[in-house]
């Protein structure tokens, strides 16, 4: 996974808290000040937007889990309709993550089966959940670093 | 405990014969799966720039230093701007842990990866050398290089399929969260290879927009970053220096520096080889593949290094965030091409 708020902000704290040898004291301690503010301008943004991408997604995924749990072998039908019918109502950054993780596993069950039942509808709109998908979790560069 | 640089002027008395002392040792910035250092040697009053290379505690890319070091001995004095490799240490000597260095290219300076117009006015005369340089690693003749002795060649037919399977591997091995999107670029890859390389050439591996040095007066200086250099079909190079991911935000420029056609004209003239489109397109998505397989590794590689290293973070998210981007765009749009 790529990594969630919480994690981003303890790794700035422990970088800026650890000493650095003499020698990387000069050039390399400035491009490493430089990422961390980098960092922290990407921290802001996803601190804005990063619970809403989640929310969204789990609740995309498990629209077409919902939709599709009728169409397939019994293994996976039964795989989707749980994954459909899971609570959702614990709105922390973990559990919104292990949330995730269950409902992207089922998806990529569901994306093979249909590829390999040459489902070309449902494959064209697997890939462009992909793309609403990666574009909700989309980062911008800050000003001044190259955005 | 002695410092490094005090290591360092040990170790080149002992092997050089006499008193050397070292002198500004400063630790740069230079990939991520090595500590790139820069320093002056003084011996008997004169004094030369020198790199070192030296292994990490853990890193972002597993890579075999030697290789690394061969690969760039492999293209020296053959137009490619590829830096002095002088030493090789595996053992580690007096510095502990494996390294090796090269000659020092002063006054160079790296293009911003993800700056809007890296190189200004330069652009096209930089992306002219640096494609071509790319050109001639990949039309050079690969009997005799240094590189075989610690390279293995694949079959033409066979290079796609290790690239992938390796780099498929480590996305396996590291992955911390399920990754639907590269996943399926995977399978889209394997159900439709590419022909075979129409010749087994050095790859870089990691021959890009910000691995390489420029005067800042449109002149390539130095091709640096050969951590990942390999035998195999040049055209993997040619999608990962295309890549869209070192070409926000203008799209209409590979890397910000010349339009696409005009990298494959010039790679084409210095290469000798065509183009095939097809397969091109194939080591284009592939490359997004690699991209967030190296990614996945940082994000672990962050943890598992105690969070302290912000290079790891930023590519293990940004970058991760990036390519997901850019491999479903490419995913519908293959899909929109059929």
């Amino acid at each position: 996974m790529t990594p969630a708020l919480p994690d981003i902000l303890r790794g700035i704290t422990l970088t800026l808290v650890t000493p650095l040898p003499p020698e990387a004291s000069g050039d390399y301690m400035v491009g490493r000040t430089g990422l961390l503010a980098m960092l922290t301008g990407l921290a802001a943004q996803e601190a804005e937007r990063g619970l809403a991408a989640r929310v969204w997604e789990n609740q995309a995924l498990r629209r077409l889990f919902a939709k599709t749990s009728g169409a397939y072998d019994e293994a996976l039908a039964g795989q989707l309709a749980g994954a459909a019918g899971e609570r959702a109502d614990d709105l922390a950054w973990a559990a919104l993550d292990e949330a995730n993780a269950r409902l992207r596993r089922v998806l990529i069950a569901l994306h093979e089966v249909v590829e390999g039942r040459g489902d070309a509808a449902l494959d064209r709109e697997i890939l462009e959940l992909y793309q609403a998908m990666a574009r909700a979790r989309r980062l911008d560069l800050p000003p001044g670093f190259g955005g | 405990m002695n410092t490094l640089a005090e290591q360092l002027a040990a170790y080149l008395t002992r092997t050089g014969g006499r008193p050397t002392e070292v002198e500004g040792l400063s630790r740069i910035s230079g990939g991520a799966s090595r500590e790139t250092y820069r320093y002056d040697a003084v011996t008997g009053g004169e004094r030369r720039g020198f790199i070192l290379r030296r292994d990490p505690p853990g890193s972002l890319i597993e890579t075999d230093r030697r290789l690394e070091f061969l690969a760039i001995r492999s293209f020296a004095g053959k137009g490619v701007a590829a830096p002095e490799a002088i030493v090789l240490e595996e053992e580690g000597a007096e510095l502990e842990r494996p390294f090796f260095i090269m000659g020092r290219v002063d006054g160079g300076m790296t293009g911003g990866v993800f700056g809007p117009d890296p190189y200004g006015e330069h652009a096209r005369t930089i992306g002219e050398q640096f494609f071509s340089r790319l050109g001639r690693i990949a039309g050079e003749p690969i009997a005799g290089l240094p590189i075989l002795e610690a390279a293995e060649a694949p079959a033409p037919e066979d290079c796609w399929r290790r690239e992938l399977d390796y780099w498929a591997g480590v996305i396996e091995a590291d992955e911390e969260h399920p990754q639907p999107i590269v996943r399926a670029a995977i399978r889209r890859l394997r159900r439709e290879p590419p022909p075979a390389a129409s010749k087994i050439a050095v790859v870089h591996g990691d021959y890009r927009s910000g691995n390489f040095l420029h005067d800042g007066a449109g002149k390539v200086v130095a091709v640096l970053d050969w951590e990942m250099a390999h035998l195999g079909d040049p055209l993997e190079d040619l999608g990962w220096a295309m890549n869209p991911l070192w070409s926000r935000p203008d799209d209409a420029r590979i890397s910000g520096m010349i339009p696409k056609e005009d990298v494959l004209a010039v790679w084409r003239d210095a290469s000798g080889l065509e183009v095939d489109r097809k397969a091109l397109a194939w080591w284009s998505l592939f490359a997004s593949v690699k991209g967030q397989a190296i990614w996945t590794s940082a994000a672990k590689a962050w943890r598992e290094g105690g969070m302290v290293e912000p290079i790891l973070a930023f590519s293990g998210w940004y970058t991760a965030r990036r390519h997901d981007e850019i491999l479903a765009e490419t995913l519908v749009a293959m899909e929109n091409g059929r």
